[in-house]
Order: C-alpha cells, then structure tokens, then sequence
C-alpha cells in the first residue's frame, strides 16, 4: 500500500528507487566486471574517441585536470567519461545481473579466500589496465595506496584507540630512511656508501626485508614515544608524539651520513604496481583483522573509559602499547614504499604538512573505520591531484571541503562502520530468483 | 527497461563506430613548454617571480609571431604546474608534463629538494630540464638531460672566501647558518673548506648553526663576538638575513655581515632596513645600475608587477631563453617528441657561449654553466650595487 501510494504521489522518486532497488541487486564482481570492460574499452578506443571528440589526450583522471584549464573542454570530457566509464559499468552491471550473483554465491561456496583471491586479482587488473594508460596515473596510483596504508594505520591510533597522535609523519620518515639505507647500502653504487655489497638481481627479493626492516625501526620509536607518554592521556599525548615528530626531523637533519638536510637519492626503481598493490592489499587486511580482534574490542573499550576496562580485566596499557607500535610499523613501511615510488627521501617531506595531510585523510573519511580510511585517503589524493590546476584556490576548496564534512558529518563520512569482507563479496540476490 | 537498455547499447556502438573511423582534427603546430614551479607552499614569492618571468618571455615570443625553428614558425604554449614546494609533487608535475602534455623542454623546479628527484624523472623519460635556481650539485650529476642556469654551491663559496681575503685581508671568520636547510648548509661547508684553505686550518673561528623558523640567534652571535672573528658569513634566507643582521647590531657587532645569492630578494632591505646598508653578497646579477637588456628586463619587470625582479625572475628568464635558443639551434621540429627532445637536448649540451642577462655561460659535460658570480653591496638607499664581478 505504501510503496504504491508514493509511486503514486512521486514517479519520479519511484524511478529513482526503482533504480537504486535494480542497482544495489549488482554484487561486487559484476560491478568490477563492468570496471574491467570499461579500463579495457578505454585502452583500445579512449585515444580515436578523445580525438574525434576534440580532446588533446585521454583525460587522465577523468578529465579534472584538462577541464580545470580549458573550460571548454566540459561537454566533450563529460560525454567521453559517459561513454568510456559511466554507461559501460553500468550495463556490464545491469546485465551481468543474474551470472555475477549466480558466480558470487558459487564462489563463495567453493572457498572464502579463493573468492577474496578472485576479486583482488580483478581489482589489480582494473587498476593496472587503467595505470597503464599513462605514467601519470601510475605515480598517483602508487601515492594514493601509499596514503591509504598511513591513513588505515593512523586510524588504529586516532580512530580505534581514540588518541590524538601526531607523530606519523615521523615513523614514515623512520621506515623511510631505514628502506633507504637498507637498498641504497646493499645494491647500489654510491656516493654516501660505496659500492653495492650485494649482486642488484637479490635486490627485489630482499626489498620487503628492507621494508619490514623499516617498520620494525618504526616500532621502535613508536615504544620510546610510548614508555613515557602512556602515563598521560589526550592533550598530553598529542604534544608528546608532536615533540617526537620534531625530534626525528632534526635528528636525520644532523645525520650526515644519510645526508642531512640534503636528503637520500638514488633508490632502485623496486617499487613498482604490484609490489605497493600488494603490500596495501596486506596492510588493509591485518589491520582489519586486528581491530576486529579481541585486541581491537579491547582497544575500543579503552577509548570509551578506560577505568571501566581496566576494571573488565583488560590490560590496558599492554593494549594500547601494542596498537600503538603496530600502527606504527604500518607507517613505517608505508613511508619505505614513498621513498622508493620518489626515489629520493629528505626530512622536510615529514614535516607538519605532512602531518596535516594525514590527519586530514583519518578525519575527512571517518574515525574507527578501516573503510572510511580507505574513501578519505582516495578521495583526498585524487581532489589535491585533479584540483592541482587551481593553485593557491586548491588550498581554499579542500579545507572548506574539510569543514563542511566535520559540520555535517563530526566524526568523517563513512565513521564507526566495520569492513567486512565476507558482506562485501557475498552475492546480493539469491540465484534463480528473478524480482 | 531491457528495451532501454538495449538502445542505449546500440547507440554506444555506433558512436564507437564512428570514433573508429572519424578522423581528428589536426593538431596545431604549437611547441610546449613545461614551467614546474611552486607557486603554493613555503616560497610563493618564488614561484610567482618564475611564473611572471615566464610570461614575459612567451608574450615576447608570440608578439613575434612564434618560435622560428627552421625557417618555420611555432607558436609556444606554457604549462605552468605548481609544485607546492613538495619533492613529491614536483615530481608528479614532472610526470605529468612529460606524459600527458608532451612538453618539449621543461624549466624548474627551482630548489634543489625539487630539482633533484624531479631531474631524476626528467632524465629517465628523456626529456631535457633546465632547473633555473637548483645550486645542489646533485640535480645535474649523471644526468644527461638535466641542465641548470646558475653556479653551483662549490664554486660560490670559494669566490666569497676570496673576495673578502681580497677587500678586507681578514684571516678570522665566523659562520652563522641553518644546518636544517640544505642550501645554507652546503655553501658554509664550502665556505668554511675555501676559507681554510686560504688562511689555514682553524681560521674558522665560530661555526655556529640554528635551525629553521628560529628568530633569536643571540647565543650564536655571542659566541661568535667572543671568537674574535672579523666578519660573518650567513648564507641565509632574506626573511633571516633581517634578523640576523639586526641582532648583531644589537649585541654591538660592527664589523662586516657577508652574504650569499639568497640575500638577493626584494624583500632583504625591506625587512632589514638601515642595518643592511653597506653589506656585500654575492649573487647573480646586480639590479641597480643594470646595463642593457638586463636593464631592460629589470624596467620591464618593475612595470608590470610593480617590483624589482630577484635573482629568480632573471635566472628563469634566462633559462627560457637557453630553451629557446637550444630549440633554434635544433633545426627542425619534427611532430615525433622522442626524436624532438632528444634533438633539442643534444643543442643545449652544443650552445658554447650564451650571454644571458645573468652573465655570459658556457655548460660543461654536467649541464652545469661555468658563468660569473657579482659581488653586490647595498647602497645607502637600499638598492643593489653592482660592485664587482668573479669569474671562475
């Protein structure tokens, strides 16, 4: 009675739900399956179609950055991302209705991780059929899942464990000058250490060594911030993990032998798609375990009150010792994988602009959410990148941006919502049964 | 809905049908020019003396009718990227210029933290760079297609050392500088290597360091009172520079304050006033009493933007006009931009003598210029004297 007395009142409401009712039927697989026909579509026609359409090139993040410049350009971008994007996901989709559900809901029968396997190895596709189109994209890629890594680990602390953290920045700089030094030391030939102790061909098999290596040093810095500052709580902390920001940069600034305030070049080319894809992959994956561990319901408890889990028998300052250096690792290999995408490292880059940049990503996507980590760090990397033709009003759109979500959503967009992997695949209509 | 949808699709393969065998229209026959500059971030006033500088030379070249390559004229179109003084965004700007605007040539980034990963792509997608400002020897070394328009650190610091051995016969000095950048840190070691080496070892009598964004250097300056040395040398930002010198004089220092091409900033005398009066540096150019086409460009500058141009605007000028004339000196654009960059780098590492508004430069294997350093000393009404000039 209700559905038809509003269907009544409002078609055009009725149409949209009518919609979104036929859309939200679509299991993941079949949207990446219209992903990959779209990244695939555009390989073998974007170039003729961007000319016939008189644009320069491919728009290479779906057209922001040309159109930002040449205005003109709107309605030829607009329609070549309706044409390339847009209608093909949407067909594939609509279309790959009944197999896709039908493909989800065996898959998942057969076998959880095989399933999960699937759509990653479909994900990377995407990703990479889409990369390959520019070099540009590649670089931006590699940065984006670098910055969800930090924002995913950054979030264990100011998120999950509700601490105001402000050292980041300084565990990245730590893994990053550690990766360095373990793959520029070893494999290449140069000037601050000599020749390469170790034939180049083992470089790429020692790499994650090098980059667990710099988590580790991370760790170990996130325990001396810890020792002292866990006796004190919120504000006290914050200025704590700042002075330890600080104390990083001026320490590496002194150290002459990674090369001062010069900073540290030459890294191998190691960290390429499928390495930082992966290591984003295992990131994204542990930390998601982690939060939804006892461990990680026991790091929620210490945020809410602290006094009343400490009463409910959890170890409290083991908890929080043991979030706190884990995320730090996390950051710490993070930052090994930037300074092998830039392949040059120096202090100032893990600064307090930095700093701001992640805590914005944490905020703008939402707290104690692995997946608002993820749709902050996404969205604010590509808007700095695709707003980057507007200059200094790029520094005026993102922080308005920034107040209007903490105005309308306090806590970020997608905030206290938990990432579950088996909901996310599962299909979202049972086989057989047409609506 | 099927029905719908089934239109939708029909109509996407025709227009795709179309797009297969419609031809584009024919590209324009433009030669890009990338400037990546940071325009947002700790030194706007950099960014925008390049952008402005730039500007003026693509207004002159397209007044002119475009660049005459072979006989065959090419108008220019800039793409200005700002980098907000960030390694990684320079170097995304460089990908980006590189791979999807399809640049020619690219100009900047201008400090070294920029120019030297960014050379690093420049150089492996071989593309030819003219970084204007970079003073870091890395951004050139091993890099056949990264250039650079201004004197390097290690021959900086030798013609101050010897200028003051020259003018002032002191054998006593003090540095003051800021061991967490790295330009400042660079020149006082080379600084400090070529005073040794003049006068002794320990002729450096106070070698005092702060870090950046401190503004009281009383400890430091006393220290260097106590040393007995004759002079400081503070390769110092100008924002510093004004407060270092003020300092001192107030400590009771009334010997001689020498500085480096950072001073070269309109802003030094602004901030500093009175108390920099009478202060020699060393930089690229001398503005006041300029002759010429530097002169010209000062005048020119100073109209349009309402300030004299820094050491920045008169590099990067000059820069362009390296790009220009290797570009000239390449003959032919062909429309193949592998073959054209390649044909354009191969004329930068050709041009034997280029007489800038800056100086006259010749560039040697590294792509580094061997040109003249200026003495300049701040006149009593605050302008820019050109007192002497130091060729290698």
């Amino acid at each position: 009675m209700e559905a038809t007395s509003s269907e009544l009142s409002a078609p055009e409401s009725g149409l949209k739900s009518k919609i979104g009712r036929l859309f939200s039927r679509v299991p993941i697989i079949g949207w990446l399956f219209g992903a990959l026909v779209a990244v695939i579509l555009e390989q073998i026609v974007g170039m003729p179609l961007a000319l016939a359409l008189g644009l320069p090139k491919i728009p290479v993040l779906f057209g922001f950055v040309t159109v930002l410049k040449k205005p003109m350009l709107v309605p030829s971008t607009m329609l070549f991302v309706l044409l390339i994007y847009f209608l093909p996901i949407v067909i594939i989709a609509r279309l790959s209705l009944e197999p896709a559900n039908r493909l989800a809901e065996k898959l998942i029968n057969f076998s959880m991780e095989g399933s999960v396997l699937i759509h990653l190895v479909l994900l990377y596709a995407i990703l990479h059929i889409w990369a390959e189109v520019s070099d540009y994209r590649l670089l931006i890629l590699k940065f984006t899942l670098i910055a969800i890594m930090v924002t995913v680990s950054l979030n264990v602390i100011n998120g999950y464990m509700g601490e105001f953290s402000c050292s980041h920045p300084g565990f990245m700089a730590l893994g990053a000058y550690t990766a360095s030094v373990f793959t520029v030391s070893l494999f290449v030939n140069d000037s601050l250490f000599g020749q390469a102790l170790l034939p180049s061909f083992l470089g790429p098999f020692l790499f994650p060594l090098g980059l667990i290596l710099g988590g580790c040093v991370a760790s170990l810095g996130a325990l001396l911030v810890a020792i002292p500052s866990f006796k004190t709580r919120g504000d006290y902390l914050a200025i704590i993990s700042l002075a330890f920001l600080f104390i990083v940069k001026s320490l590496i600034e002194n150290l002459e032998f990674v090369g001062g305030p010069r900073g540290l070049s030459s890294q191998p080319d190691w960290a390429n798609l499928p390495i930082v894809f992966a290591w984003t992959v295992a990131c994204i994956w542990i930390i998601n375990n982690f939060v939804r561990s006892t461990l990680g319901k026991a790091l929620n408890a210490v945020r809410d009150e602290e006094t009343a889990a400490n009463a409910m028998t959890v170890n409290t300052r083991r908890t929080k010792m043991v979030a706190f250096m884990f995320a730090a690792f996390w950051a710490g290999v993070a930052g090994g994988l930037f300074a092998h995408v830039l392949r040059y490292v120096n202090p100032t880059t893990f600064g307090i602009q930095k700093l701001a940049e992640v805590l914005a990503m944490v905020y703008f996507g939402g707290l104690n959410s692995v997946y608002g980590s993820i749709v902050g760090a996404v969205s604010l990397s590509i808007l700095g990148e695709a707003l980057r033709p507007l200059e200094l009003f790029k520094w005026i759109v993102i922080p308005l941006l920034l107040i209007l979500v903490m105005i309308f959503r306090p806590t970020g967009l997608i905030a206290f919502k938990e990432f579950n992997v088996k909901k996310l695949i599962r299909p979202k209509q049972s086989p057989g049964k047409e609506v | 809905m099927k029905k719908g949808l089934i239109s939708i699709a029909v109509a996407c393969c025709l227009i795709f049908g179309l797009v297969l065998f419609a031809c584009g229209p024919e590209a324009p026959k433009t030669i890009k020019i990338g400037i990546n500059a940071p325009i947002t971030g700790d030194i706007p006033k950099v960014g925008e003396g390049t952008k402005f500088a730039a500007q003026m030379w693509l207004a002159d070249v397209n007044a002119a009718g475009g660049l005459d390559v072979g006989g065959k004229k090419y108008m220019v179109e800039l793409v200005i990227e700002d980098n907000e003084s960030k390694a990684e965004s320079a170097v995304k700007v460089n990908t980006k210029m590189i791979t999807e605007d399809d640049v020619l040539i690219i100009v900047g980034p201008q400090s070294s933290k920029q120019a030297v990963p960014a050379g690093e792509v420049a150089n492996n997608y071989s593309t030819p760079m003219i970084s204007p400002w970079s003073t870091n020897p890395k951004t050139t070394k091993d890099r056949p297609y990264v250039f650079r328009g201004c004197f390097l650190d290690p021959f900086q610091g030798p013609v101050v050392a010897k200028f003051i051995k020259k003018e002032f016969g002191f054998d006593k000095a003090a540095v003051l500088y800021d061991v967490a950048s790295d330009y400042p840190k660079g020149l006082a070691e080379f600084f400090k290597a070529a005073w040794e080496d003049l006068n002794g070892a320990g002729s450096v009598v106070a070698y005092e360091s702060f870090t950046t964004k401190d503004a009281d250097f009383s400890s430091q300056l006393t220290n260097i009172i106590n040393s007995g040395a004759q002079f400081i040398f503070s390769p110092q930002y100008y924002n510093e520079v004004a407060l270092i010198v003020q300092q001192a004089h107030q400590l009771g220092w009334d010997k001689p304050i020498v500085g480096s091409d950072s001073w070269g900033s309109a802003e030094t005398v602004q901030l500093c006033g009175k108390d920099c009066y009478g202060l020699f540096f060393s930089t690229h150019y001398a503005a006041a009493a300029a002759k010429g086409a530097t002169k010209e460009f000062i005048d020119r500058y100073n109209k349009e933007h309402g300030y004299v141009p820094d050491d920045v605007g008169a590099l990067t000028w000059d820069a362009m006009r390296i790009a220009q004339q290797a570009i000239k000196d390449c003959g032919t654009i062909t429309g193949d931009l592998k073959a054209d960059r390649q044909c354009v780098r191969d004329a930068l590492a050709q041009i034997k003598e280029f007489s800038g508004i800056t100086g006259n430069m010749t560039f040697n294997e590294d792509g580094d210029p061997a040109k003249c350093a200026v003495i300049v000393r701040i006149s009593d009404q605050g302008e820019f004297e050109f007192y002497e000039s130091v060729c290698p």
